[in-house]
């Protein structure tokens, strides 16, 4: 099965950015690209419980008439053809339903706030719903066109941060791009994480796909996320702890956004390996 | 109970996608937990029945169909033996000198050769070359549970009405469970007295053993041709 | 933390995961409380906006009060909350057909605001389809929250629409009626006994919280077998008149999309309009309960010229409301409509025949607010038991149900969808359960996918293919470029028979010759309405599925048949 990107273009030197990245990942992965062109600021996006209201920053719109023209110069210049999403279905005359059948998602940082709020450590709520609810992963941007040529997963041991690990042996065995796995080691032995890895039958993914493996015994996270190669896409789970928890210890996910520039896929909770 | 998703839809005979939308709407009495599916046994046999699914956790299906597989030549040979020197002047005696070397006690021998007797009446199954495939019209799935082959070289050769008018020096008792099996079984010995090789070296009356490495290694050749 | 987090799981636990009406109920509760508090929250803000606005009513400039009215309730919607204007039932039908009730949760309060706004001010609008909308998101979201499936959370969703209109009206068995009859389009023992739960706990929110009383109560009534034979002329009248109602909001509608102005000026024009429209006919303005109940007590003394004068006022200030952006719903201007419609023709009546003893004018208002329920919503017993509950007049049973019968019959007659559906219906968006559109709506082209067909290159002999031919279970062959992939054509056996048989043609044609280039495709994404409709038309029975132009698989109408079966099974019994 082929596999599909979606992506939602912005007029503006940013939103070209971003569909450059995305551009580039559909090569690397070889997934199609699929491009909305959105007519309203807003949309309705209908995933397995949650229906989540995109209200797209007024950016998106400017200069209706160009944004054909710019998204096909920039597919043009890939050498990438692309299709382009038409909603079928309509909540309300001006609110229309995009389908959430896709395998992976393009965001920038934010999509309904200002573009100017773009920075490390800030990530939009509905980029942040989008990610919570989808079964894809959602690749978020750096804010300037870069290209990968490695792939670093952050494994944390969680269910999720398997789920991270399988999806970076996907995209390395897709992109045939090397793969590290980075883990801070939190009161916990090197063995432990490797029974984990065992428990999950990974050990000859593990083996195939992964280059290194960082272990980092001491220091603080946030100092030892410098050794992730500049030029690394990064892969991670993201709320695969209750509320609760993230309150009282902090999410990893969040420490490393607010640390590191690169482009960043990120599985929800409920990213599904069934595909 | 627990299963996850792909053994679930295999235990359904459904579309996983299917089987995911249908949990998503809460149209079938299984609850997600991450990838796995919790059900309860008797309940989902239940409503599988009220609405005309079928629902097996074991591979009872797959058995079946492994029942139903086709048998090769080599096993059904093993089976039915191989006899040199079956004595007999015409059609009727030979068959009947072979019949009683079928090596299936539950068959009813007066019966079989009757059914041979008069499967040949209505063409003879001389195939040509010499070589003749005696069967019943009909299979016998009660008789035996496998099918099998009977090998007899005959002391001489007899006329046996075959296509070709050539004498018959060996006979094949087809003995088989099911039509399908038959096809297959006939198709497989066709190819292999197709080749004048093979004729040649059965005019040798080869002992049971190098006869049936000969056939394994035909029967090789057909798999082979089968998988390009 | 794990058992913290359980709790939002309950379908999980073990004793609802056997059978899961328990849990409903227990939801459905729950849901109605919230959705009657909201109702409840709605009528007082309501009550109180009206009377603090009452001291400038007696200014010349209170025009201007329901445009600026309107006008905020337009930026609210617009700017704040971003939603579309309209009164939201539409929107809820449509979610509870295609997505499992999936709401979002703003939309559990916006409308509340905005339609306060509207109405408080003087908009002509009712609050209860804003109601019925919060309820059903409030619903939607206590569902999401407890992560229900689709079939559960639809039920829920019923629950808040049906304990919104028991709360507002006081009137429980409308609210289940209204809730069944036109938000789930669904009779079911699972969907009756949390709904009905839900009616009865927002019943009783609004009878601790406002008193048990009869919105309009009113005397005795002695109906005289002539005044049955009467009531069908009325229901004529009303069903007339709730046609005319209907073309008229959607043809503001339409109008006020062309202006070229953004929508709150819109919302404040037409608020103007209806300003102006109370200064000569102050009956107009507001959702008109006040009017009503004095209609139907018999106190409304206005001769016949005024009462008609005020049926078409009504309407027209009803759709510039609505129409040009304001906020709310059509069930309260029913009403008004519907009792001055049947005043109208009880004047009608004794001045023609003096001499009859009609029974009051009182009955006849019930008799027409029954008449324009049942013909606006196509919904005959939403519109009895409605009017049954808030009359408290069990005596008018008969008449009402005739009058309510005929009006939806003759409504439908000339207006296939009700006033509700109407925009789902053209869009083809409403799919009732057990339907064949929504049977085909919710089987997807993945679904149906077989994958069992061989591929075939297009440089390939045809000597090569047989041997394929042998192995296959099919009689089509996909026929693909060996270099890029990409499908190129389809071999139907039935076309290439007398080649089959034809061994010089095997080392002379290569397949790329043979196959056919010109067939129909299906993408993943399609509609298996058009899919079927695509067959139909071609007269085919098997179309390949192409997904970026290569080949993954093959739909059939036998396989469509199968499952379109199995699905069928599984949504009607449950």
């Amino acid at each position: 099965m082929h596999t599909q990107l979606f992506h939602i273009f912005r007029n503006t030197p940013l939103g070209r950015e971003t569909l450059l990245q995305s551009i580039y990942f559909c090569k690397q992965v070889g997934a199609s690209l699929i491009i909305y062109l959105p007519e309203f600021t807003k949309f309705l996006m209908y995933f397995e419980n949650d229906v989540v209201q995109i209200d797209l920053d007024d950016s998106y719109l400017t200069s209706p008439g160009t944004t054909l023209k710019h998204v096909k110069e920039l597919l043009d210049q890939g050498k990438i053809k692309a299709r382009f999403l038409e909603p079928k279905n309509f909540t309300a005359s001006t609110l229309p339903d995009i389908s959430t059948n896709f395998d992976f998602m393009c965001c920038p940082r934010s999509i309904s706030d200002l573009s100017s709020k773009i920075g490390l450590g800030y990530i939009g709520p509905r980029v942040r719903r989008i990610v919570n609810s989808a079964r894809f992963p959602v690749l978020i941007t750096s804010p300037v066109f870069k290209k990968w040529r490695s792939i670093a997963v952050f494994f944390g041991g969680s269910a999720n941060a398997i789920n991270a690990l399988k999806l970076g042996f996907r995209i390395s065995r897709a992109s045939e791009m090397p793969l590290s796995v980075y883990t801070q080691m939190e009161n916990a032995s090197k063995e432990s994480y490797e029974e984990i890895i065992k428990n999950e039958n990974l050990e000859e993914e593990m083996d195939r796909y992964v280059t290194e493996w960082h272990m980092f015994e001491r220091g603080k996270f946030k100092q030892n996320i410098y050794d992730v190669p500049h030029d690394a896409l990064v892969v991670l789970g993201a709320y695969g702890h209750s509320l609760i928890r993230n309150i009282f210890f902090g999410s990893k996910m969040e420490k490393i956004q607010s640390t590191i520039t690169n482009n960043l896929l990120i599985a929800g909770p409920n990213y599904a390996l069934t595909r | 109970m627990k299963l996850n998703l792909d053994d679930m839809a295999r235990c359904l005979d459904l579309p996983v996608s299917t089987v995911d939308r249908w949990i998503r709407q809460g149209r079938i009495p299984i609850h997600r937990s991450g990838n796995g599916c919790i059900f309860k046994k008797s309940i989902l046999e239940k409503w599988a029945v009220n609405h005309g699914l079928r629902f097996s956790l074991s591979n009872e299906e797959r058995k079946k169909e492994l029942n139903f597989a086709l048998t090769n030549l080599l096993p059904a040979m093993q089976l039915g033996g191989v006899f040199h020197d079956i004595k007999g002047d015409d059609v009727k005696t030979v068959l009947k000198s072979a019949v009683d070397k079928v090596p299936v006690l539950s068959i009813n021998k007066e019966e079989l050769y009757e059914r041979l007797l008069e499967r040949e009446a209505l063409t003879s199954t001389g195939i040509g070359k010499g070589v003749a495939i005696p069967h019943p019209r009909a299979p016998l799935p009660e008789e035996t549970d496998n099918s099998l082959i009977t090998t007899c070289f005959l002391e001489k050769s007899i006329a046996f009405e075959a296509v070709d008018d050539r004498a018959v020096f060996v006979m094949f008792i087809l003995l088989s469970t099911s039509i399908k099996n038959h096809l297959h079984l006939l198709s497989r010995l066709a190819f292999c007295v197709r080749d004048d090789a093979f004729v040649e070296f059965l005019r040798t009356y080869p002992d049971t053993s190098s006869l049936l490495s000969k056939i394994a290694d035909c029967e090789n050749l057909l798999d082979k041709a089968d998988h390009n | 933390m794990r058992i913290l987090s359980r709790w939002r799981y309950p379908a999980s636990w073990t004793i609802f995961r056997i059978d899961d009406r328990l849990l409903l109920i227990l939801i459905a509760l729950i849901v109605g409380t919230c959705s009657g508090l909201a109702a409840v929250a709605l009528n007082r803000s309501l009550i109180a906006m009206f009377e603090w606005l009452h001291y400038f009513r007696h200014y010349w400039w209170s025009f201007i009060m329901p445009a600026i009215g309107a006008a905020l309730s337009a930026l609210f919607l617009d700017k704040m909350v971003k939603e579309g204007a309209g009164h939201g039932v539409p929107e809820v039908i449509y979610s509870v057909s295609r997505y499992g009730g999936l709401m979002r949760f703003r939309s559990s309060f916006s409308r509340l605001i905005s339609s306060c706004l509207t109405i408080g001010s003087g908009g002509s609008a009712g609050p209860e389809a804003p109601v019925v909308m919060s309820g059903a998101a409030i619903g939607s979201n206590i569902a999401k929250l407890f992560s229900l499936n689709d079939r559960q959370r639809v039920t829920i969703v019923g629950c808040g629409a049906a304990g919104a209109i028991s709360s507002i009206f006081n009137a429980p068995i409308a609210g289940m009626v209204f809730s069944i009859e036109v938000i789930l389009g669904e009779w079911k023992a699972v969907n009756i006994v949390p709904i009905a739960i839900a009616s009865v706990a927002g019943t009783e929110i609004s009878r601790i919280l406002q008193g048990n009383q009869i919105a309009f109560s009113h005397r005795l009534f002695h109906i005289n077998h002539l005044d049955i034979v009467a009531c069908i002329g009325l229901a004529i009248i009303s069903a007339a008149v709730s046609v005319l109602l209907t073309r008229f909001l959607r043809s503001m509608h339409r109008v006020s999309k062309k202006a070229p102005f953004p929508i709150w000026v819109r919302a404040a024009a037409g608020g103007c309009a209806v300003g102006i429209i109370g200064l000569f006919l102050p009956i107009v303005l507001g959702e008109g309960y006040h009017p009503v109940r004095t209609i139907i007590e018999g106190a409304f003394t206005q001769g016949f010229g005024i009462v008609t004068l005020a049926v078409f006022a009504k309407i027209l200030a009803t759709s510039l409301t609505l129409g040009w952006g304001g906020s709310g719903g059509i069930f309260a201007p029913c009403l008004v409509i519907g009792s001055l419609a049947g005043l109208t023709y009880h004047r009608g009546l004794v001045l023609l025949w003096p001499s009859v003893s009609w029974v009051n004018e009182g009955c006849f208002a019930l008799l027409g607010m029954a008449g324009l329920i049942s013909g606006m919503l196509q919904a005959p017993l939403t519109g009895i038991f409605l009017i049954i509950e808030i009359t408290g007049g069990y005596e008018a049973i008969l008449p009402l149900i005739i009058v309510s019968v005929v009006s939806t019959t003759l409504c439908h007659y000339i207006e296939p969808a009700s006033f509700y559906l109407k925009e789902l219906v053209e869009k083809g968006q409403l799919l009732r359960p057990g339907t064949d559109a929504r049977v085909l709506s919710d089987l997807s082209v993945q679904e149906l996918l077989e994958k069992d067909c061989i591929i075939v290159k297009q440089n390939m002999l045809l000597r090569d293919f047989i041997n394929i031919v042998k192995k296959s279970h099919r009689n089509y062959f996909p026929v693909e470029d060996e270099r890029t992939g990409h499908f190129l054509g389809i071999i139907h056996l039935d076309d290439i028979r007398s080649y089959l048989f034809n061994p010089p043609m095997y080392d002379a044609v290569v397949l790329c010759q043979i196959m056919d280039t010109n067939v129909e495709v299906i993408y993943l994404d399609d509609d298996l309405s058009e899919v079927l409709r695509k067959m139909d038309m071609n007269q085919l029975f098997s179309m390949p599925v192409i997904s970026n132009k290569k080949f993954i698989g093959m739909i059939s109408k036998a396989t469509l048949l199968d499952n379109y079966r199995k699905e069928l099974m599984v949504q009607t019994d449950l």
